[in-house]
Order: C-alpha cells, then structure tokens, then sequence
C-alpha cells in the first residue's frame, strides 16, 4: 500500500539536517521503499510503500520514528518529536456530564472502543496548515472537527470517527454484527445493502455508522453541529475485510483496520483529536471517557540465539549493535551470552512474533549491503530435471527445422472452446474472469495457433509456427489434468509436409512413430488426418485443419497442423540404437513400379514386399506416388526402390530376379497390381 | 632418362600449360594419352628399344607418365576455378536452410536454466492450476488475509476440497515451494521452477499470463549473504558484469526477512537518469524462507534454513531489451517474433 507523505509534515516530528534526498534513499534502503520524490511547491511529497505487515509505518509519525531509527544506523543526527496532545488530560472540562450509552454485544468484534462527547463546538474551515496537508496527501479537507479524524488517521495511522452526538437517538451505541438483509446510507450518499457479519453500531432506533469502513449518513457532522462524539476504535481485521470484499468498497480507515492498530495507540489517538478540536474548534470535553478494553495487549517477549542470527547474516555482528538497533525501534531488550530477549513495542506486536522477525529488523538496519555475497556452500542435490529441460533441446530443433515459436495465452474465450467442441463441464472455467476474452483453460493449443495464422496470413502464404504450453482437463474432485503439448501449424503445406516435420521430430527423439486412421476429432478432416502413436500409445494428431476452424478464421490458405503430447512421449523409452556391421560388399538396387488401386497403402505395400524379400531384401523405399486419370480411375503409380545385398558377396543377378520375380508375382496377386515395365 | 622420354614431357607440359579453356584441356588429355597419343606412342616404342633397358624405359615413363597427371590435375583445378569465379556475385543470396525463431520468453528461460545448472539447480515443474492450499495457505497465507490482495488471483469454477480448498491459477510460482519440499523430503534442494502465471491485470507493464521463475536453495547454515551471491552470480552472467543488485527491506508472507531484489539501470548504472529515476530497477521478490513453510513441508527448521525468490521472465526481458510494452510479447506478430 502507498502513502503520499508530505516531507514539511514529516519533518515536523523528525528534526534532521539531512536532505530529503538523502533521507529517501536510506529509507528505502533500509525500510520502507521511496518509490517517487514529487515536487509541491515549496514542499516535496514521497510517494512511500509501506508493506502490509507495517500498519504502523502507514502514518506520517510512524515513518518519523522509523526514519529516526534508520538514520541513526547510517550515523545521521536526529530527533524524533512527539506530536502534541497525545497525554491530554481526557476529564471533563464542564460541570455537567453528556450520557453515552455504549453496549457491545460481542467483544471479539471490537478489541478497544473509546468515545468521548465534546461540546460547545464552532463548525467552520480547518487552520491553512491543516487543510493542506490532507490536500497534499490527497484527502479532501471538510470542517474542522470531519478533518481532525483525517487529520490524526494520516498522521498517527488510528482511523477515528466523529458523530454529531444530538443525531445519536437516545444517546444510545450498540455494536453488534449485521443482520441479513440491513441497510445503511453511508457518508457519501450511497445506500449500502449489507452483508451478514459486518460491524454496525445502532443507535436507539436505527443504524448510524458501519464500523471501520464509513460512518451513516444520518449522524454526520453537519455546519450546524455543537456537540460532538469523537470516537476512537479497533475492530476485529477479519471482520472488516470480509465486509469490504463483500461490498467491494474500500476506505482509507478500511485499509488500516484490516491489517490491525495498535491498541496502546488508541487513547494517545483521542488525546490528540481533543487537543486539536479544543485548539480548533473551540470544544470542551463534556462527557467521561468511555473505554471499553476487556483484554489489553500482552507484551510477548522474543528470545533469539546469537548464533542463529550470525548464521543468517553470514557474519558476526555484536551483539550490543544488535541490541541497539532494536532498542532503536522501540523494542526492550535483555541479553545473555548467547542470546538477546526483545520486548516489541506495542506497535509492533502482531508483526513481530518469531526470532526470525527479529533477524530481519537487526539485518536491514544493519545495512543489507553490508553482509557479505558469497556462493552457497554444500552439497550439490543429485536431481533429474524435468522433462521442460528436454523441451528447450526440441524447441531448438523446430527453430532450425525453420519453425518460428509463438506464445499465445492459456486462457481461452468461451467461441474459442465452442471451436473444440470441448463441453463447458469438461473444461477447466474461471470464476472471476477479467474479460469474455479469457474465460476457460484450453485442453488443445490448435485453436490459437489457427488465430495466429489468421492474424499473420497477410504477410506470406507459407506460415511455420509452434508451441509449446500445458493443455487442462477437468478432472472430478481432482487437480486438472495438465499435460504438456507440443502444437504446429504450416500454413500453404500438405498432409505430407506435417507428417515429415512429425516424423522428424520423432527422429530427433529417437522414437519410431507409426500413423493410424483418426479418432473423431472436430479441428481436422478426418480424411486428411491421423493419429500418431509410438508402440501401441497414442501420443497425438495430425493432419488437414478442418473446413469449420478453416472457416471461422477465414484462412487464406489451407493449414495443416499437428499436436502431440509430450508429457506423454518423454515417459517412453526411446529407441536404443544398436551395432550393425556396415556391409562390406555393394548391394544391387533396382526399382519396381505398379499401378495399385487408390485404397491400397504404401503402408500395405511395402510391408508384404519386405516380407516376400527377407533376408535379400534390406531396404524397401517408396520413391513415387503419382495418381493420374491416365492410370485408369481411381488407380495410382507408386514405386518402389529395393535393395538387395548379402553380407558375403554381392548378390548374383540370377538371385536378385528370383526375388523379384516372386515379389512382382505376389504383388499381382494381393493387390492386382499392374507391373509396369 | 633418354631425350626421347624428355622431349615428351616436355612437349607435354608445353601443351598443357597452354590451354585455355576446360574443353581444350579434355583434347590435350587426348592428345596425350589417346590412342595415338603422345604417351601411348611412347609406351609403344618400347619394343624398339634394346631388351637390357627396357625396364630402365619402363620406370621412365612411368615417371613422366605421372608428372604429366600431376600438370593436368593442375591445370584443371586452376581452368575450373577461373570459370565459377567468372559467374558469381559474392554478395547474391547463398543457397540456405530456413531457420526459425524462438519466442524471447524461451530464449531467456534457456539462459536462465543455464545459469543456475552451473550452481547445482535442477529445472522442476509444477501445476499450473493448483489447489488454494499451495498457492497460499501452505506459504503462510491464511484465508481472509489482506495479503491475499498482492495476487490478483483468478479462480476456478471448483468444488473446493477438504484441506486443499478450491483451484486458482497460480499467480505465482510459489506453489512448488511445499511442493518441492514434500517431494525431496531430506536437504539439500536446489531448485528452479519455471511456469506461466496468471494475474487479474493488464497493461503496459502486465499481461494476464506471464512467466515466473522461483529458486529455492534448502541446506544447512542457509545465509543471506547466499542469496546474495546467487543473485550477483546470477545478474552478472544474464545481465553483464557491470550491472549490480541490492536487497531492498520488503514482507510477503512465506519468508522472513523478505527482499525485494533491485539491480542497477542499464542506461545510468545506478547513477539514475530518465528511465530509471533513481538508478535502480526492482527484479523481483525474495527471502529467507519463513520456518513456518519448511514446518509445512516437513522440513525441520532448526536444523535446515532455505532462501527462495521469483520473478517474471517477462520483466527481465523488458530490462534487457528495449521493448517498452510487454504485451508485444503476446501479440504474436511474426514480424516482431522473427528479430530474434
């Protein structure tokens, strides 16, 4: 969270010579981080992230004393001034007494409640002073008493709120938790339905502030008010933020109730709210002081192990330089020879609890640029990497195979999934979508590889490109199924051309593919596609993208792609290459060609020919296929180059037309080919 | 040597020293060792000459026979380099292999894994879609906590599980933290985990999806200066020796203490300038990690302490290059894909 930060009010508790420069840049070296310095005219703002477990530092008097602690580390002189009024004499300054009747219905909603009646207040425009620096820290200024809640929020981090005490019917708070179905009209005007649970007070006979996040419409300070609650709190952090989740609405007082106040800081908060309304507006106190603070802060000592913290520092600091510092933050400490026990302060009790939170207020005081930078030490871990080291190694040979890499989104809109014809059910949905445009995980990556054709057909007709990203799957009751996949898409290509770049893949990895007919698949023409499988495993498809996907990207050219998964392929064993003598004699090599009906596979073929020619037979290569109306209907050529050769001797012609014989006669008779000569 | 077998060489040598053009060249081999060529008539005159030498002429013309060889192979290499040289234009296209491109995020990853292999880091990977309970509760995130609010954490439509809670798309890679721990069980662990991640932003500088990578080192006497040194390590190699880092005080939730990791601008190198403001640019999120994750992990935190970190590869890439808008990186114009 950031917080704009006035330097001319910072300096008022933080008396230094040090430039504002200066300052930042040990802030943010050792606390919290300046992110911008901006110029205001005479003043200069810092614009400062204070981190979530700082509530405490989330006001300007908080960053004093933090500053103070941090400049005294880097040798600066300064002093931490307390701001005023935070003792003030809280008795009655009139001699008759306003009733206030508080209940509180459930004390785990509320850790502390103060409240306080001043009366005789003059409504009117805040001291200049005032009124900017709540503009400077981006806060509109009101009246007097509405900008003194401001006022002591910006400046001590304690929101607080101010009621006009003669709207408070019957004169009667009661805190308790919502009701289903309640309603109240905050400060701005908006009419709030509530949720169950949220923190209301109720006066005698209606709602009037919604606790911690805004107060009710109806008992604002107003031009005309003269007595005034001025009302100091903290509220169960759960609770408030639940409510402000619940609402979607956030206030400043919201964002430091739900991380938590310091309880001690309450009654110093009021005190300084009453100093400022008398010094302002003129008020008196006119009523006791209700404090409601059933179990008060317990003060939890920390006992850390010197050797545990030179350990983590990587050297051996004193330890009353580590004593120092915490002292410097507010923090009592003890010490034995082998430890040092810390009180924190009370504004920092729910931050630091452990010894390691110790650590980190000694080590980043001390300067973390002043450890040491040493590589770690210690045995190596033997671990297998994961399959994605793998990956990069086949990225790389798509890259020279003259693929180009894409990154698409995961995330996938509702039309895209429809082009899967993948089931809402079956797919893994976002609750909280941020556009229609993300909606659901996708199970395949085809869809955006098709659209990244689309978008870039214009540049050329031939498109290469691939992916590599996980795909989900809904699962029942179960983490989504996530397997890794490898998608590529050729614009302008064949089915040939992609089943080439997929068989070479497989080549790559060392595992022999065999194609099959398709399953049912709505991204390809089944006629133009088929599934890849290693052994019996299907490790994906490939082929034609179908006329619907072809369609609604409105190709220019046809595309075919292929997906396989890797998850998959990289459990199997690859192919172990082994030792084949080279043979020492030439072989014979000769060509057979023939007419086979369209249906026949080369598959088919080549199979019964290597069968027919075992053992002269080494090598049977499709080297045409060509289909031509000459041929006669639906007939095509295809021939084949055999090579015949004998590990003692060149084969003798005599014995390679033996073979040949009988393989030209078995393919005339299973395939009524016709041999052509 | 006779001056019968020496005017033929060097009638020989004569002729082939003259040709000018490889055709010429095939007609003087002719001439030479043709049917009635110079060497073949040589050869032949053998029988004129008295039985005692023959042998002597034998070697001789041998001899010659392979000198004039050596004279053509010469001269042939010499006519065939002057003819292509004549046709070439040194500065024309060369025959080439398409090569592709590999997307910027992958260029880094791979840079990234190489780097930490060499200090003993293995590459794991974890769900991409996991239960709340990695995502946070088991990095000391409990429900409700306004800590929650620094992932914009999108969640799945889920029915949630006991323990686990319900599916978010990991906004982090913090996930594998437990993970890891739960699946090594004994220290030490050294790993890298790099995974997409999903946020609930978009601009300039953030895109739903982007990359993240996270270390975590688990050991014995684990020290802030450890992590020091890995991240100088690591900058100085990905970055260049000039660029240096800092910890910088920060919270999260999973480690204590926490660090934001800064490193000098590559414009000003830390002295600031325009891009930069004041000389640095923040990396990325790191830390000690908190004793109550590794006590989740079942790692025991009296004996073990652990530094972990992560940040978007995305980012790292914008400060290394010069690509203002991240978003380019996913817009997946083959013409910006194909720079690199």
């Amino acid at each position: 969270m950031n917080m704009r930060v006035p330097v001319s009010w910072l300096r008022e508790y933080l008396k230094t010579d040090v430039a504002a420069k200066t300052i930042a840049q040990y802030l943010t070296t050792s606390g919290p981080s300046v992110e911008r310095i901006e110029k205001d005219g005479q003043d200069l703002i810092f614009d400062i992230e204070v981190t979530t477990n700082r509530p405490d530092a989330f006001s300007i008097y908080g960053l004093a004393r933090e500053a103070h602690a941090i400049l005294k580390s880097y040798s600066q002189k300064s002093q931490l001034l307390t701001p005023k009024g935070l003792q003030t004499n809280l008795r009655p300054d009139t001699n008759y007494q306003l009733p206030v009747e508080v209940i509180i219905k459930d004390k785990n909603l509320c850790p502390r409640f103060t409240a306080i009646v001043i009366d005789n207040v003059k409504i009117k425009p805040s001291p200049a002073i005032i009124k900017n620096r709540l503009e400077k820290c981006g806060i509109r200024a009101i009246n007097n008493i509405v900008d003194i809640a401001n006022y002591v929020m910006i400046e001590l981090g304690q929101p607080m709120h101010t009621f006009d005490y003669d709207k408070i019917k019957r004169a009667r708070m009661v805190l308790r938790e919502t009701k289903a179905g309640e309603k109240i009209k905050t400060l701005d005007g908006k009419l709030r339905k509530l949720p169950n649970g949220a923190i209301v007070i109720e006066d005698g006979e209606r709602l009037i502030d919604l606790c911690g996040i805004m107060g009710g419409k109806n008992s604002a300070v107003s031009s005309r008010t003269k007595r005034v609650v001025m009302f100091v709190q903290s509220y169960n952090p759960t609770k408030i933020r639940k409510t402000t989740q619940a609402l979607a609405f956030r206030t400043e007082a919201a964002a430091r109730f739900e991380k938590g106040v310091d309880l001690e800081g309450i009654l110093p908060a009021l005190g300084r709210s009453i100093f400022l309304a008398k010094l302002t507006a003129g008020a008196k106190i006119a009523s006791e002081l209700v404090d409601i603070y059933p179990s008060p802060q317990k003060k939890k000592p920390i006992t850390l192990s010197l050797e545990k913290l030179n350990k983590y520092l990587g050297l051996t600091i004193p330890s009353s330089k580590a004593q120092s510092i915490l002292t410097s933050l507010g923090f009592a400490t003890t010490s034995t020879a082998q430890t040092i026990t810390a009180t924190p302060p009370s504004w920092r009790t729910t931050d630091c609890q452990i010894e390691e939170d110790l650590i980190e207020e000694i080590a980043r005081i001390y300067g973390y640029h002043n450890l040491p930078s040493k590589l770690p030490k210690g045995q190596i871990p033997d671990r297998e990497d994961s399959i994605l080291t793998r990956v990069i190694e086949l990225k790389k040979s798509l890259k020279f195979q003259g693929l180009t890499e894409i990154l698409t989104y995961s995330i996938i809109s509702r039309k895209f999934l429809e082009l899967t014809e993948t089931a809402e059910k079956d797919a893994v949905e976002l609750a909280n979508p941020l556009t229609e445009q993300w909606q659901f995980m996708r199970p395949t990556l085809l869809v955006s590889l098709a659209d990244v054709i689309a978008k870039n057909q214009n540049l050329r007709p031939n498109i290469k490109i691939f992916e590599v990203a996980k795909t989900y799957e809904q699962v029942e009751s179960d983490l989504p199924k996530q397997d890794l996949k490898l998608s590529v898409a050729l614009s302008g290509a064949s089915f040939y051309d992609i089943k080439g770049l997929v068989e070479n893949v497989l080549e790559i990895l060392n595992l022999e593919a065999k194609f099959e007919k398709p399953k049912q698949n709505p991204l390809f023409v089944k006629e133009f596609s088929a599934q890849i499988k290693v052994g019996d495993i299907e490790v994906g498809v490939l082929g034609l993208l179908s006329h619907k996907i072809r369609g609604y990207f409105d190709f220019k050219y046809p595309a075919v792609a292929a997906e396989i998964n890797l998850t998959t392929l990289f459990q199997l064993p690859a192919t172990r290459k082994t030792y084949k003598p080279v043979p020492k004699y030439p072989p014979v090599i000769e060509d057979i060609s023939a007419i086979f009906d369209q249906k026949t596979t080369v598959a088919e073929i080549t199979s019964s020919v290597k069968k027919l020619g075992d053992p002269l037979v080494k090598q049977v290569e499709i080297i045409d296929i060509y289909q031509d109306p000459k041929l006669g209907k639906n007939k095509k050529s295809v021939t084949l180059r055999l090579t015949y050769q004998k590990p003692t001797e060149t084969p003798l012609q005599e014995e390679v037309t033996r073979f040949k014989n009988i393989i030209i006669r078995e393919l005339e008779r299973l395939f009524k080919a016709q041999i052509r000569k | 040597m006779n001056l019968q077998i020496k005017k033929a060489l060097e009638k020989a040598k004569a002729k082939i020293e003259s040709t000018k053009t490889v055709k010429e060249l095939e007609q003087t081999y002719v001439e030479i060792f043709g049917k009635n060529g110079l060497l073949t008539q040589l050869t032949k005159s053998i029988k004129d000459i008295k039985p005692k030498d023959r042998a002597k002429f034998g070697q001789s013309v041998n001899a010659i026979k392979k000198e004039i060889e050596a004279a053509l192979a010469k001269k042939r290499s010499s006519l065939d380099v002057l003819r292509s040289a004549a046709l070439i234009d040194i500065t024309a296209p060369g025959k080439k292999q398409q090569i592709g491109h590999l997307h910027l995020v992958s260029q880094a990853i791979e840079e990234i894994v190489d780097i930490f292999k060499k200090l003993g880091f293995s590459l794991q990977s974890y769900p991409e879609v996991d239960w709340d309970w990695y995502v946070f509760e088991s990095l000391n995130i409990p429900k409700d906590h306004p800590a929650r609010d620094e992932w914009e954490t999108f969640l799945v439509k889920s029915t949630a599980k006991p323990h686990y809670g319900s599916l978010v798309l990991t906004p982090h890679t913090s996930n594998g933290q437990v993970r890891e721990m739960e699946r090594v069980k004994t220290p030490p662990v050294r790993m890298i985990n790099i995974a997409r991640c999903y946020r609930r932003q978009i601009d300039v500088s953030h895109t739903p999806m982007f990359h993240q990578f996270e270390g975590m080192l688990i050991d014995k006497n684990v020290s802030i200066g450890d992590l020091k040194g890995t991240f100088d390590y690591f900058t100085s190699r990905f970055f260049g020796p000039k660029r240096v880092t800092r910890l910088r005080p920060h919270h999260f939730r999973f480690t204590e203490p926490s660090f934001e990791v800064d490193i000098t601008c590559g414009v000003c190198l830390g002295h600031g300038c325009r891009i930069c403001k004041a000389g640095w640019l923040e990396l990325g999120g790191a830390g000690m990690v908190h004793p109550k994750v590794l006590e989740t992990g079942k790692i025991d935190s009296k004996r073990y302490t652990a530094f972990a970190f992560g940040w978007g590869i995305e980012r790292t890439i914008a400060m290394k290059t010069d690509i203002g808008d991240i978003r380019l990186l996913y817009q997946n114009d083959l013409r910006f894909l194909e720079q690199f």
